[in-house]
């Protein structure tokens, strides 16, 4: 337990986070659902919303991983060298992202052009 | 040298020099030799899921975004998860893999209140949550293989699917697969730590951190899952 904090006090984060963890799915489940066709958008407004959307569910899906590690994994708890040993590496995985998803649209691109 | 000069100025404000804090013989981070060696496995299989997760990026967008009729174009999730075991024929999309995401973050709520539980030498309270983890993601695996054997018999397997592209059905099994494999692996370990717990192995050795330690693995399965389940079935 971390130092300077109590056991009920321990306990209330706990269920907080796993709030905002349910809430925050919920959200995205819903907003992934407002793209189903039953809901009468038109295809323009489909198409159009995809990119707004799948930023938002990134960005939600990065604040679930920030709560889940910082306070059930209680790396908010730890010593800085710690954290950041843990942390660092993840810098990598950027540039990773970035450049495969460019390679996998000049795939397609390839491939429609060439057959 | 320069440095040793420095910190010699410093140590009345902290209790040692830099230098003899990492000169070995005790924890500089105030972490134990197993939870350290735990964290950087975590790590290490941090990467493993990413290069499948980048794969499935690259692979997809490789492929024309969905449309129906077309052969080679993306599965739509809304489509092809739209079912769930309990209501027959009913199109429910998404909402079989929602239960999924909420039992397995609920499962790692418990997990931390065994480990609260443990670091206070309550053996019992350790049990009880424990139990509930395992509980937790025998249902999240149980599911998880329904969802399986439910997309075999709609004709998925990894070279061919009814949906669309073909490399659907081999990108979802194989990282799925992966991540069941450690929820599965996860649930046998969780129950070695239970049954220790309740023969008093960890009362005898004065302190819980294999709670501790299998419950940092318990919440990195959980997280792999948070983006499985935002690369398949929301993106």
């Amino acid at each position: 337990m971390a130092t300077g904090i109590t056991y009920e006090e321990s306990i209330k984060r706990v269920y907080r986070v796993c709030g905002i963890l349910a809430i925050v799915t919920a959200v995205e489940i819903i907003a992934a659902l407002s793209h189903y066709s039953w809901l009468g958008l038109s295809e323009e407004t489909k198409i159009a919303a995809k990119l707004p959307l799948n930023v938002l569910f990134i960005v939600l899906s990065a604040a679930k991983a920030y709560y889940i590690m910082s306070e059930f994994m209680h790396l908010r708890y730890e010593l800085k060298p710690l954290t950041i040993s843990v942390m660092a590496p993840f810098l990598f995985l950027i540039w990773a992202i970035i450049a495969f998803s460019y390679e996998g649209v000049s795939w397609l691109q390839l491939r429609t052009w060439f057959g | 040298m320069a440095d040793s000069a420095m910190t010699a100025d410093h140590d009345h404000a902290l209790e040692q020099s830099t230098e003899e804090l990492w000169s070995g013989g005790q924890e500089p981070v105030k972490a134990s030799y197993g939870k350290l060696m735990m964290w950087y496995f975590l790590i290490s299989d941090t990467f493993t899921f990413a290069g499948f997760l980048i794969a499935y990026a690259a692979i997809r967008f490789a492929h024309p975004a969905h449309s129906a009729g077309e052969w080679n174009s993306w599965p739509d999730p809304n489509q092809v998860f739209a079912a769930t075991p309990v209501t027959g024929h009913a199109n429910l999309p998404l909402i079989f893999v929602t239960f999924m995401t909420f039992t397995l973050i609920l499962s790692s709520v418990t997990m931390v209140r065994a480990v609260q539980e443990g670091t206070r030498m309550n053996r019992k309270g350790v049990m009880f949550w424990m139990v509930w983890t395992i509980i937790g993601g025998l249902v999240f695996v149980g599911s998880q293989a329904w969802e399986w054997q439910h997309l075999i018999h709609e004709g998925m397997t990894p070279t061919g699917n009814p949906f669309g592209a073909a490399a659907f059905g081999a990108l979802f099994f194989i990282i799925t697969g992966f991540h069941g494999a450690h929820v599965s692996i996860g649930v046998v370990i969780n129950s070695i730590v239970l049954f220790q717990t309740w023969i008093g192995t960890y009362d005898r050795r004065g302190h819980y951190e294999m709670v501790e330690k299998i419950g940092l693995y318990w919440h990195f399965v959980d997280l792999v899952w948070v983006y499985v389940f935002m690369a398949f079935y929301l993106l």
